[in-house]
């Protein structure tokens, strides 16, 4: 019996935390609902105000304010089955690098918050910008919403491992999640903003954010890949 | 296989639990000096033992004396704040991994993903720990355990005592040479009790079992050597063959008894 690759237990916990979400649908029913439900207090909220406000000028933090919270909601459950039955201590009993199962988890994580935002932006583009006209930008908001959710799913899963074992998990969760996520947030807003009002500076309010989103994304992921084994160990 | 031999026995507090003219080769566990504190709680405190390859040991110990973080420690799930520990030779602290793959555990909770299938949870282990034919194994091992009918099942569905033997299956699925069990027989009812026992027995063949139990009869019948366990320290430690039980038992209530723990 030789020790497989770490690319092979990689691929194995991956497509584990996949197959359990589509048997269970729990994070995407959850996610998806909570995202839906978030367009619809939007809806209520700039009912009486749409005509006073620019809407295209808000939707960038409009749509980030919609990812947070949705993504909160999903990373808090990404441990929950780890938790059960002691799976997590059966995956660490297991001679593999510890980062293998950050990775794997981040990935998967990855996966199912893109799934809902693949559903939740034309929603949110459907009931509040349909009417306006739209930059010829827009479609760059693509960019920013997959640095953005890159970044926060790995501070997420990095922040669900550390707050798994505590009394008030989703409390703390966000409570570590939001300011660790604020440089990258800012980032992703004025960027998204940008593709979707559109902007003379494009230089400034679509490039420059998303390159330092993009070198906010790979300090923070290396630091949870190091430090990842010395978090599970504690 | 990388083995490590660690230094020779010279222990203060555990050299009585040891045989000074025992090859560290032919021991499956030393630990040497094991000590894990919470703060400035020591929840293990310089525990020394060896056990020879093939034994059966059974630590007993009011509920606190450290039995449990023992186990964690020696199957890595715990690093120690001092001493050392050998699995087959392998040093835990600086092989750790090679250790784990030595390593079977069997605890009250199954580590089994209950939305899962019993045939996907057995080949996600066997994957993990790159077994050479994953299918085969799991399907050998689901007819060791008597549960092949229900493979396709999620173990969402199975009752307790089903639930355990797929952890029996799990734990075993990569041929481990030391298999830890920790309180298996909680929530098991009766003849569940008696199906894991079998079970034990039919997989046990050159095998070294650690088991943590507060069942003493049933500890010390299973059982090739016998470890007291009270506030994080060996009280006694022995072969059966040197003990007699009704001492054994009578040692036991007076170390519970008298709040020793």
């Amino acid at each position: 019996m030789g020790r497989p690759s770490t690319f092979t237990q990689y691929k194995t916990l991956l497509a584990k935390d996949i197959r359990q979400e589509f048997r269970t649908r729990e994070m995407l029913t959850s996610m998806g609902i909570y995202a839906l439900l978030v367009i619809i207090v939007y809806g209520a909220a700039l009912a009486l105000t749409a005509n006073g406000i620019d809407v295209m000028k808000m939707g960038g933090g409009l749509l980030w304010v919609l990812i947070v919270f949705t993504s909160l909601l999903g990373l808090g459950r990404s441990f929950a089955h780890e938790k059960e039955q002691g799976c997590m201590e059966g995956i660490l009993l297991v001679p593999l690098d510890r980062s293998v199962v950050f990775l794997a988890k981040a990935t998967a994580n990855i996966l199912f918050m893109l799934a809902v935002e693949v559903i939740a932006v034309p929603l949110f583009y459907f009931f509040f910008m349909s009417g306006e006209p739209v930059a010829p930008t827009f479609l760059a908001i693509v960019a920013p919403l997959v640095v953005g959710t890159v970044g926060m799913a790995g501070i997420g899963t990095m922040l669900s491992t550390i707050t798994m074992n505590t009394r008030s998990r989703d409390v703390m969760l966000a409570v570590l999640f939001i300011p660790l996520i604020y440089p990258l947030l800012y980032a992703c807003v004025t960027a998204t903003t940008a593709a979707i009002a559109g902007t003379e500076f494009w230089m400034d309010f679509f490039v420059m954010p998303l390159v330092l989103a993009c070198g906010y994304d790979v300090v923070m992921l290396l630091v949870c890949w190091v430090l990842y084994d010395f978090v599970v160990g504690a | 296989m990388r083995k490590t031999k660690g230094p020779g026995v010279n222990l203060a507090r555990g050299e009585k639990h040891t045989n000074p003219t025992s090859d560290p080769d032919e021991m499956a566990i030393r630990a040497l000096g094991i000590t894990k504190a919470f703060g400035t709680r020591k929840a293990v405190d310089e525990v020394s033992f060896e056990l020879p390859e093939g034994a059966f040991l059974s630590i007993f110990g009011p509920n606190g004396a450290g039995k449990t973080t023992l186990l964690r420690v020696l199957s890595t799930l715990a690093r120690p704040s001092a001493g050392e520990a050998y699995i087959c030779g392998v040093d835990l602290r600086e092989n750790p991994d090679e250790a784990r793959g030595l390593i079977g555990l069997i605890s009250h909770q199954s580590m089994l993903y209950p939305d899962l299938t019993a045939e996907e949870n057995l080949m996600l282990y066997a994957r993990l720990y790159g077994v050479a034919d994953p299918q085969a194994r799991v399907s050998e091992l689901l007819d060791a355990v008597g549960l092949s009918h229900r493979r396709l099942d999620q173990v969402r569905t199975f009752s307790r005592g089903m639930t355990q033997r797929i952890s029996i299956a799990r734990a075993l699925v990569h041929d481990p040479k030391v298999v830890f069990l920790d309180e298996p027989y909680s929530g098991l009812d009766p003849h569940a009790v008696d199906i894991f026992d079998e079970l034990i027995e039919s997989v046990r063949g050159n095998r070294t079992f650690v088991m943590v139990s507060h069942d003493l009869a049933k500890g010390f019948a299973m059982c090739t050597h016998a470890l007291v366990l009270a506030r994080g320290r060996i009280v006694t430690y022995a072969r059966k063959d040197d003990l007699d039980f009704a001492d054994f038992s009578a040692l036991y209530r007076d170390t519970v008894g008298m709040g020793v723990a």
